[in-house]
This record gives C-alpha cells, sequence and structure tokens, in this order.
C-alpha cells in the first residue's frame, strides 16, 4: 500500500490542533467540560497511534522513506519533514507510551490540575516531541524542542507545590542552557556551511575544515548529550523528575530523555559517521560512566521515583554504548551496534514507563516514595505486586522479557569489537539495578505495614480508578514480554532500520531530489524515493509482512 | 573590524549570562537567561554576512550582476531565525519569571539551592529521616475529584455548588486558594 507523504502531518498537526480545540473551551465549565476534554484527547492519541503504526509498517517494514517538502517549496529553502524507519520507529513507541500513561493520568491527576489544563498541556508535549523526531533542519529542529520544553516546564510545575517550585527552577535553567548550546551550533552551521537543512548540511560538512566538524560535533554532543543526561550533564534529571505527580514522570521517564537520544542518533549517524570512529574513546567512557555514576546514584537514593529516575540515566549510558559501536559489525551485519541500541531504546521506553507507572500506584496507595516508610503492599494489592515485579526483572534483563534480548545484543556487539571494559562496566551496572530492583520491590511490598496512609479510602476502594491505573501496566509488561519472546525477528528489524539510518546517501537523495537551485520543471513526486533496499546482505524474510510488536 | 567587534559582544555576552546564572539569586537567574539568548541572537545575527548597504533582494538582473560581481548580496534569512528566537525567548522568558515569582510566594525565599544543601547543612546527607517527608506529600494528588469516580461512588458526594453548574458565573469563579 502506497502511502502519501502526507501522512507525516498528522502526529504534529493533530495532537497540536486537538489541544488547541481544547484550550478554546478549556475555561468554560466546570466538571463536565473535563470528561469532554478527555474525550478528545483520547481521540487524538488514537489517531496518533493509528498512523505511527502506518508509516512505521512503510518504513521500517518496507524500507521507504517518507520526504514532506511544505507548501511545496524545495529542500533547502522550505522546511523539511523526514520520516524514516528511525523516526517511525520513535514515532510509534511515543505514541504507544503516550496511549499507555493517559489512562493513568485520568485516574491520578486531581481536579485542579486538569483545570489548569494539563489535558492541553500533554498534547502539546506530544506534539513536540513528535516533531523532534520529524524534524528535517536544524532550526526546526530546536523549535520542536522548545515546543517540548515549554510543555513539559509547564507539566512539571502545575500545581506549584514547594518541591515542585524547587525542582522547576533546576530543570528549567539546565533545560535552557542546552537549548542554548544547541542554538549555537545551529548558528554555527549556517554561519560555515550556509544550510540549516541536515541532508544539505550532510552534503557540506565532508568538504568543510575539521576544526568546524569538531566544534560542530563537539556543540552537538553536548546540547544533545544533556537533553539525554549523559554523564557529567544529568543533574537536571533526578532533582526533578520525582517532584510532579506520577503520571508526568512517567511520561516524562518515557519520552523526554528518549528525545535526546534520538537526535544524537540521527546527528552522528547522519552527519559525522566517522566522528563515531575517531571519538569511539570518548564516547565509549562517557557511556560506561554514564551507566556507573547512574545505577551507583541509584544505589543511594531513599525514594521509589528518585530510584527510577536515576536509572534512566543509567539506561542512557546503555544507548550510548550503542551508539559508540553503531558502525562496527560483528559476523551477522555491519551496523549491529545502532540496531541493538534502537532495540534497546524500545525496550526502555515501553518498560521504564510501565515501571513509573507501577511505582507511582505504590506512591498513591502508601502517601509516600520514601522507601523507609513504606511497605507490605503485597498482600493488598497483589495484582500490582505481581506487575512491579515482572517490570522490574524485565528492566534488570531477566531471560523471558526484552530486557534481556536488548542487553544481550548489546553486550554482543560491545564484546566482539573488543571493548572489554565498557562491556564490564555495563554488566556490573546490569547487576546494580537488579539489586535496584530487588530493593524496590522488598521496601515497598515485602514487610510491615506500619504506617496509615494519608489517600482518601473513596480513592483506593473506586475500581474504575484502580482498573486506569494498572491496565496500561500490565499492557505495557505484556509488550515488553512479546517483544522479548519474539526477540529475534524485532532484533531484525531494527538492524534494518539501523541500515537505513545509517544510509547517509539515500537521505540525501531523498530529501533534495534535484540539487540544490532547483527549478519548477523538475516533475518528480515529491517525497517517495524509489525504495532502496536496505543494504543488508540479503532481503530478510517475514520482516516485511508485520509491525514490531504484534509480529506473528 | 565589525565582526571583531560583534564577537567581543557575543563573548561577554556568553561570559556574563554564565556568571549570572551561577549565582544563587532568583532575580540573577532570570537576568543571566535573557543574557544568554541575547548572546545566541548576535551569534546568529553574526552567522550571515556583514556586508554594508547590499540589499537582499534584487528586483532587476541588471542590478543583481552587478552587484554580484563586487560582492555578495546581504542575507535575509538571519533575521527571521533571530526573530524566532526572539520570540522563544520572550514566551520562556515570561515563564521563568512567573515561576521565579510562584516559588517566592509558596517558599518564602529568594535563594535557589542544591537539592541536598538543607541536608547536608544539617549533618548526615545520608539521613533521610522523616523531616522533609510532609515537604514532598502532594495534598493536591489526593484530593477526592469526583469527576473521574463512578456513579455509586459519586451518592454521598454533594452536588457541586451552583457557581460551578452555571456556566455563565463559571468563568468568574476562581476562588480556589493556592497554597
Amino acid at each position: 500500500m502506497a502511502l502519501s507523504a502526507n501522512l507525516l502531518a498528522v502526529p504534529v498537526a493533530a495532537p497540536l490542533l486537538t489541544a488547541a480545540l481544547i484550550l478554546l473551551f478549556a475555561r468554560w465549565g466546570g466538571r463536565t467540560l473535563i470528561r469532554h476534554q478527555i474525550a478528545l484527547t483520547t481521540l487524538a492519541l488514537c489517531i496518533n497511534l493509528a498512523v505511527a503504526a502506518l508509516l512505521f509498517q512503510a518504513t521500517a517494514g518496507q524500507g521507504e522513506r517518507f520526504v514532506l517538502q511544505l507548501g511545496a517549496w524545495e529542500a533547502p529553502f522550505g522546511i523539511t519533514v523526514y520520516g524514516d524507519g528511525l523516526s517511525a520507529t520513535l514515532l510509534l513507541l511515543t505514541a504507544l507510551v503516550a496511549l499507555a500513561v493517559y489512562p493513568f493520568a485520568v485516574a491520578t491527576i486531581d481536579y485542579h490540575r486538569a483545570r489548569m489544563g494539563f489535558h492541553p498541556l500533554y498534547l502539546f508535549l506530544l506534539t513536540g516531541v513528535n516533531g523532534a523526531f520529524l524534524a528535517g533542519d536544524l532550526f526546526n529542529l530546536y523549535v520542536f524542542f522548545e515546543v517540548l520544553l515549554m510543555a513539559s516546564f509547564v507539566l512539571l510545575t502545575v500545581g506549584a507545590q514547594p518541591a515542585q517550585t524547587n525542582s522547576g527552577i533546576r530543570y528549567v535553567v539546565l533545560n535552557l542552557l542546552a537549548s542554548t548550546v544547541f542554538l549555537v551550533a545551529a548558528g554555527i552551521a549556517y554561519g560555515t556551511l550556509g544550510t540549516l537543512n541536515m541532508a544539505q548540511i550532510a552534503e557540506r560538512l565532508p568538504l568543510a575544515s575539521p576544526a568546524v566538524r569538531t566544534v560542530f560535533a563537539g556543540l552537538l554532543l553536548v546540547g544533545f548529550g544533556s537533553k539525554a543526561a549523559i554523564f557529567p550533564l544529568f543533574f537536571w534529571l533526578p532533582a526533578s523528575y520525582h517532584t510532579p505527580p506520577p503520571a508526568v514522570t512517567a511520561l516524562f521517564g518515557g519520552l523526554l530523555t528518549k528525545v535526546g537520544v534520538y537526535t544524537l542518533f540521527r546527528s552522528f549517524t547522519l552527519f559525522f559517521p566517522e566522528l563515531l570512529l575517531t571519538w569511539q574513546p570518548a564516547l565509549l567512557t562517557i557511556a560506561g560512566a554514564t551507566m556507573l555514576v547512574g545505577a551507583l546514584g541509584a544505589l543511594a537514593q531513599p525514594g521509589l521515583r528518585r530510584v527510577l529516575s536515576f536509572h534512566i540515566i543509567s539506561h542512557v549510558g546503555f544507548m550510548l554504548m550503542g551508539l559508540g559501536v553503531a558502525l562496527s559489525g560483528n559476523s551477522l551485519a555491519i551496523g549491529f551496534g545502532l540496531g541493538a541500541a534502537i532495540i534497546y531504546l524500545c525496550h526502555h521506553m515501553i518498560i521504564k514507563t510501565a515501571l513509573i507507572m507501577a511505582g507511582g500506584a505504590v506512591e498513591l496507595y502508601m502517601g509516600s516514595d520514601r522507601l523507609a516508610s513504606i511497605g507490605g503492599l503485597v498482600t493488598r494489592q497483589p495484582l500490582l505486586a505481581f506487575l512491579f515485579f515482572m517490570a522490574a526483572i524485565s528492566l534488570a534483563g531477566v531471560p523471558p522479557f526484552s530486557g534481556f534480548v536488548s542487553k544481550l545484543s548489546l553486550l554482543q556487539i560491545t564484546l566482539d569489537t573488543r571493548h572489554w571494559f565498557v562491556s564490564g562496566v555495563s554488566i556490573f551496572a546490569s547487576l546494580l539495578t537488579m539489586i535496584n530492583m530487588m530493593r524496590l520491590w522488598r521496601e515497598s511490598f515485602w514487610g510491615d505495614y506500619n504506617r496509615p496512609s494519608r489517600v482518601p479510602s473513596r480513592i483506593l476502594q473506586s475500581g474504575a480508578r484502580q482498573q486506569l491505573m494498572l491496565t496500561p501496566v500490565a499492557v505495557l509488561v505484556l509488550l515488553s514480554l512479546i517483544l522479548g519472546i519474539w526477540g529475534e525477528p524485532a532484533l531484525r528489524l531494527s538492524m534494518q532500520v539501523a541500515h537505513q539510518a545509517l544510509d547517509r546517501q539515500a537521505y540525501i537523495e531523498a530529501v533534495s531530489p534535484a540539487g540544490y537551485i532547483s527549478t519548477p520543471s523538475t516533475k518528480r513526486p515529491i517525497g517517495l524515493s524509489d525504495p532502496v533496499a536496505p543494504n543488508s546482505p540479503a532481503k530478510l524474510p517475514g520482516s516485511t509482512s508485520t509491525t514490531l510488536l504484534v509480529s506473528r | 573590524m565589525i565582526s571583531l567587534l560583534l564577537a567581543i559582544a557575543v563573548g561577554s555576552l556568553f561570559a556574563s549570562g554564565t556568571y549570572l546564572i551561577l549565582r544563587r539569586g532568583q532575580i540573577k537567574l532570570i537576568l543571566g537567561l535573557a543574557l544568554l539568548s541575547h548572546g545566541v541572537n548576535l551569534l546568529l545575527f553574526g552567522s550571515g554576512r556583514l556586508v554594508e548597504g547590499r540589499p537582499p533582494i534584487f528586483l532587476n538582473k541588471a542590478d543583481y550582476a552587478e552587484t554580484i560581481t563586487s560582492s555578495l548580496p546581504a542575507d535575509p534569512l538571519p533575521q527571521a531565525l533571530i526573530l524566532t528566537a526572539i520570540v522563544i525567548s520572550f514566551g520562556i522568558t515570561a515563564f521563568v519569571i512567573v515561576l521565579v515569582h510562584r516559588r517566592h510566594t509558596v517558599t518564602q525565599t529568594d535563594y535557589v539551592h542544591g537539592e541536598f544543601v538543607p541536608l547536608l547543612r544539617e549533618g548526615d546527607p545520608f539521613d533521610f529521616s522523616e523531616s522533609t517527608d510532609t515537604d514532598q506529600y502532594d495534598w493536591l494528588a489526593y484530593e477526592v475529584d469526583e469527576v473521574y469516580d463512578t456513579d455509586d461512588l459519586r451518592t454521598s458526594i454533594p452536588p457541586p455548588p451552583p457557581s460551578e453548574q452555571d456556566e455563565s458565573t463559571a468563568m468568574e469563579e476562581d476562588q480556589y486558594r493556592w497554597p
């Protein structure tokens, strides 16, 4: 089925327009209108998921690339929206995470936060994240970063509790600094290369002087890296993620750092693949330090959500390790490292969201997230205990779940390329993750229940609320199990995605088919370049038929 | 010459912005962020060509051919970029000002400190006793809101006040007191 490239606009437009529609009527009426807001938001999230699944099927499954030149202005002049397998994978995962967190948010967000615009903000955040995945030039990437940052600022601080405002200041300042660094990089790219279009930058960068390349790459690494919370730049994350309502933390933990990781993947594979080899020691050192600091920091944390947010940092280190070995291949394929990193990214988005939601449910039942003062929930909430346990061992990497497949593939490529030290660090970090997860489970579910909950009992008794809170967790854990059991087809699919992302020439040709001053007479169908077969050894069987998560 | 001046201006803006962000006061934080965004805007301005007296758009080809022999025309794109960046930084500065004001109202402090600074001052940084537990307790999240509850639970809840039933007065009802 041939899809129109116009479909690329939907993941940005649908949440944006719905949020605008909600905001038009947001100040009217009382509580009934919030139900309408919820219905509209759910509709937008479902549309987003459907379109993301279609795009994923076409790009990752069949190797197509979609380019949408907005307003039919050709590549260097207009706004380019680009979608390939990597973008579509992240779009699909984002749509899944957003749709999964939403029932939890509906069940746990209070009326006053909803009245201050929680639901449209949720959609604005989704707009920014989707736009950052699809942006085809640096300045639009910056704009979408700002959209998602602005939405996340407000989501983080809405409610204005003292802890929220304290953490809000740190989060806002550090993220704005990162955006500033990124904007400086964009300015340097325009000043030296004369373009902001990513395909054209990739075309002209090999001609630029090595100093320009190094400065540009360093600025991008600092800017994107601090969004992704890599080692020396992660301090905004544990300082802020434990203060907003649990639903917001689950959404942030699933989406925000992954935007930074995606942009790191995209910029390093597209702009300077040669730096992936020359900077490999530095990248791997940063990755190892990130893993270790995240896991060790989590060990020292006193609260449930603090531990989980430190683990986000630790897992970003794993993805960065995959990027460090992205170009290297083993006996299986070239680009195995990037494929392993992509499947790790999928695993992490799914299971981290589930875990933070389960932790948030624990916190709501207990009225506190302090590990010393909670406990004994296993007899009163057996289903929650079961789900939390499953999510925890999946995060730690126990075989039937997706954590095992992704960690194994990452470890395999790291060992194959003889990076013994960083692979040892990653194993140690996995061990620390296991210890931490067991500590969380023991502290919150075992032991005595010695402390009365401060949550009104009516909330705890509401069956609808419990279902809304626990069903998404169960669905995500099930997805992780499926991804783990059918690990081989999933890995093949992510290999294909990685090959597509590593093929720079095809990206450049797809975006600017006519070279740069283009004449209007070139009547090519905009967008659909001929479906280039990925340069994998053979067309892999069984990979074109189904999407990643419902394979077979 | 002008590019040297521009470079010095960008550098000093960045330096003073960084210095101000590293201070403890909230107002200095806002000023520092504003200076940093000005620095980036100037850098974007310099990323276009710094030429004097050259129009960016030519109406006839003869002018263009004449100009292109001596030097390149002016570049209009950085100004569009700067305009966007100014709008974004304006919005963000407004948000930060409101946030700082709210924080001042809520916590009665102007001092931006690290997360564990109060703990360090008390002594043992790993003594996570119950002392700050009440501060983190988010009472808003546990307020019962009958919107989302099922109908059988709503029997015991009194009907909402008339101000919320009437759409015309509901716009004005803002009696909810933030802490």
